[in-house]
């Protein structure tokens, strides 16, 4: 391969891109292609690392003890340390024949003189994770730039014909509440702006029975619905303008507005927020859908980090939660019952609509028939405003999850007292609820209740916990995609990397009587009393908003608005890659120092 | 019987050596390495066309030494035509920097010494280069010759016995899973068939 080509490949790969152009050049002098077969052992303990390998094709497993510790596949390098500190404990195996360029040992540590690659190298887990995140983000911001027109608000276009009296035609204004009327006359078109009315019609005594096209002005300016909006924002700016008509070929489709394009691009949580306010029904609520999953994209692309948007959310949702209530209960009835949404709503990690998990605590005394009519209503409310039904029927119209107090109280015994996969998963459920609307004591006085129940009960604890080692992590699923190319495999997210820690950490909560309920504020809670330092915390912080921005951004890319918990590994950019690696080698940190706390290996 | 017609021919060719400079091609090698050669030519007839680049890569046993790669232009009689300039991709322009035959060739000698020779349809590239140093030199190129895609052939045959094996030059990279390493000059394609020397030769195997 032509010298340019090997340079182009290495320049690709990050943190070379960060070497002068003349420093490559004496780069590529010194890089070899080296060859070799399946099960080649490349560097271990006994076999001292001479030469930085980076992938070509193939790939390459880093064992610790018997574990896969990590998978190197094209366009990865290794092994940094190895070389820098002439000592390793990890074994680098040939998984799939391999081609790979090589750089000696004295190149790359001459290499390593330049201050930017040294840092790169040497820094720890955290901050460069924090780098690889950065610059990830940056690419994500032209797409959000290129958004088309037709991916925004339109308004309905008022379109009058040329003989139409001023009259009729502002009646046909009000009607389809247009802000302009377009006149065509025949091919041609012009438009008719407020402006035009009170100079002409209020000032120049123009009658209002006289044609619409005697006080229209001509030149249209239109724009394209396949054009971006940055083009829309240029064209009204450079012509002073505050609308564009927005066409399909010769169709008119209707008016984009300044206003909706600029608080489009900007962040516009508030007028969500106050719109849910403002809703009196659910078709108004139904309505804000689209602004929702816009919001979305907005903050994703601004680089906001996932946990804050999730929370953002998951706080407009408990909002709609809140407004439906309102409209289902009766004022009489709700301060006797509190309603709770659980499981992701609850830790407030949804991004998007997840399956409603939400039950209802009636106040002792208050009879709970009361209740049935108004709860079928709000789930059904809940169905139609998008929110799809709980596979395990945790939601308010079923029985079981619409109790009293005391009959909660019953259901927290029988949790304890019951090993069952079934208890531990509905315990797991509860664990997370969280209050929406009504009496917040209620749910008090049960997490209070739950929490002494569970004092010292560290057998039924461990049980629990076990749940975190059902799944192994997708270190070595990840390399079975790199050999099963037939395979469309895919990777579970929530299985193998936001699961273990969600869990882990709702049970941790759980024996320290953690209130919080959501992951980051438990996981903090934690390193608060000291059950983890605060550097395996920032870890599993870091390592959980990884899996999240994936996740989340794997879903807006499918451009629907489906709960998906899979993604295809080979999907990814390189520093996702990276960046999934480094959160699965947390995890099973993580996985490790569950299983010494709670003893999980001595649990059937 | 037949290393003795080897080393009578070779011996012959020797005597004809111009250059005393170039006696090295015909010594022992030592040096246990091969080179993967390939040439752009102005067309496919040997004893018309003439040779535009070289490009060549050193393999020592399951490396190739890229950090040596040997690219050469070759400046030219003729005007390049418009027709090879589709496959090879060198201009008129390209070849500014170009020297003349003569020293390219010689250039390139000594690079190779008396390496083994290793290439896909070898025999072209071969009597290509045999054209200039016959000229020059007045030996043809002594080293010893691996055809990769006879090693190929070797490696298909007990698994498609009746079968005709397709020895397409992007069939081999396909079947043997090699990167594309961009566009085709002399010297991607040496890279290229180095690669499937090595797979096809095991050099790799349980060696670092």
């Amino acid at each position: 391969m032509s010298i340019l080509d090997q340079r182009k490949l290495i320049e690709s790969i990050h943190p070379f891109e960060l070497l002068s152009s003349n420093e490559l050049d004496s780069l590529m002098k010194k890089i070899d292609i080296a060859y070799y077969a399946k099960d080649t052992l490349l560097i271990s303990k006994n076999l001292p690392s001479i030469v930085f390998y980076i992938i070509i094709k193939g790939s390459v497993q880093e064992f610790k003890g018997d574990e896969v510790h990590n998978v190197y596949s094209f366009g990865d390098f290794f092994d940094a340390d190895a070389l820098i500190y002439g000592t390793t404990e990890g074994r680098f195996v040939v998984e799939e024949e391999l081609i790979c360029y090589e750089i000696k040992k004295e190149d790359f540590l001459e290499l390593m003189l330049n201050k930017k690659i040294q840092g790169y190298f040497l820094e720890d887990f955290i901050s460069r994770h924090k780098q690889l995140k950065y610059q990830d983000v940056a690419s994500d911001l032209t797409p959000f730039l290129m958004s088309k027109v037709s991916e925004i608000f339109l308004h309905a276009a008022c379109v009058a014909s040329a003989d139409a009296t001023i009259f009729d035609a502002l009646k046909k204004q009000e009607e389809l509440k247009a802000n302009v009327i377009i006149v065509q006359n025949q091919d041609d078109y012009m438009i008719v702006t407020d402006s035009d009315l009170r100079k002409k019609v209020l000032l120049g005594r123009v009658s209002v029975e006289a044609q619409i096209s005697e006080i229209a002005t001509k030149g249209l300016i239109t724009i394209d619905v396949n054009d971006f909006l940055f083009n829309a924002l240029l064209i009204m700016t450079h012509n002073a303008i505050k609308r564009l008509v927005v066409m399909d070929g010769k169709k008119i489709l209707g008016v984009l507005e300044q206003l909706d394009l600029l608080s489009y691009f900007a962040n516009h949580s508030h007028l969500v927020a106050v719109q849910i306010d403002k809703a009196k029904n659910v078709d108004d609520l139904k309505k804000l859908q689209g602004d929702l999953k816009n919001l979305i994209v907005t903050l994703r692309a601004k680089g906001v980090k996932v946990r804050y948007i999730t929370k953002l959310v998951s706080t407009l949702n408990l909002k709609i939660y809140k407004k439906v209530f309102d409209m289902c209960v009766p004022t009489s009835l709700q301060e006797s019952c509190t309603l709770l949404v659980m499981g992701s709503e609850g830790r407030e990690e949804q991004t998007i609509k997840t399956d409603q998990d939400n039950a209802l605590v009636v106040k002792d005394g208050v009879d709970l028939e009361l209740f049935v009519e108004p709860m079928t209503q709000l789930n059904s409310f809940l169905l139609e405003l998008g929110f799809p039904p709980c596979s395990g029927d945790v939601m308010v119209s079923n029985a079981y999850w619409r109790r009293d107090v005391k009959g909660f109280k019953a259901l927290i015994n029988e949790w304890t007292g019951s090993m069952s996969d079934e208890s531990a998963q509905n315990l797991s459920i509860f664990l997370d609820a969280k209050c929406v609307a009504g009496n917040r004591t209620l749910l008090d006085e049960l997490k209070s209740y739950l929490f002494d129940n569970f004092h010292a009960r560290d057998d039924v604890l461990a049980h629990i916990a076990k749940a975190i080692l059902n799944f192994e992590t997708p270190l070595s699923l990840f390399s079975g995609f790199v050999l099963e190319k037939n395979h469309s495999n895919k990777l579970d997210l929530k299985k193998g990397g936001t699961f273990p820690i969600v869990h882990g950490v709702r049970t941790l909560s759980l024996q320290y009587g953690i209130n919080e309920t959501n992951t980051i504020e438990r996981i903090k809670a934690l390193n608060n009393l000291g059950v983890i330092d605060k550097t395996f915390a920032s870890e599993l912080i870091e390592s959980f908003d990884t899996l999240s921005a994936i996740r989340l951004k794997a879903m807006l890319k499918a451009k629907e608005l489906q709960e998906s918990n899979y993604i295809n590994p080979q999907e990814l950019s390189k520093v996702q890659r990276d960046l999934l690696k480094d959160s699965f080698k947390i995890i099973n940190k993580f996985k490790k120092f569950m299983s010494f706390h709670f003893h999980l290996n001595m649990v059937v | 019987m037949f290393s003795f017609i080897s080393y009578f021919l070779q011996k012959r060719n020797h005597a004809k050596l111009k250059e005393s400079e170039f006696d090295f091609l015909f010594e022992q090698d030592v040096s246990d390495e091969y080179i993967v050669f390939d040439t752009e030519t102005t067309g496919l007839n040997p004893k018309v066309d003439e040779i535009l680049s070289i490009g060549a890569v050193k393999i020592k046993d399951n490396k190739i030494l890229t950090s040596q790669t040997f690219e050469i232009f070759v400046k030219n009689s003729k005007e390049i035509s418009s027709k090879s300039i589709e496959i090879h991709g060198i201009r008129a322009c390209d070849v500014q920097d170009a020297v003349c035959a003569k020293d390219a060739i010689k250039e390139f000698l000594r690079f190779i010494g008396s390496r083994t020779l290793v290439g896909y349809y070898l025999e072209f590239d071969v009597s290509m280069i045999n054209k200039y140093t016959t000229s020059i030199l007045g030996i043809k190129l002594p080293n010893k010759m691996i055809e990769v895609s006879e090693l190929y052939y070797d490696a298909q045959i007990p698994i498609i016995p009746q079968g005709n094996i397709d020895l397409r030059f992007d069939t081999m990279l396909k079947k043997y899973n090699i990167p594309n390493m961009g566009m085709h000059n002399a010297v991607n394609d040496a890279v290229m068939t180095a690669m499937i020397f090595l797979k096809l030769s095991q050099k790799g195997e349980k060696k670092r």
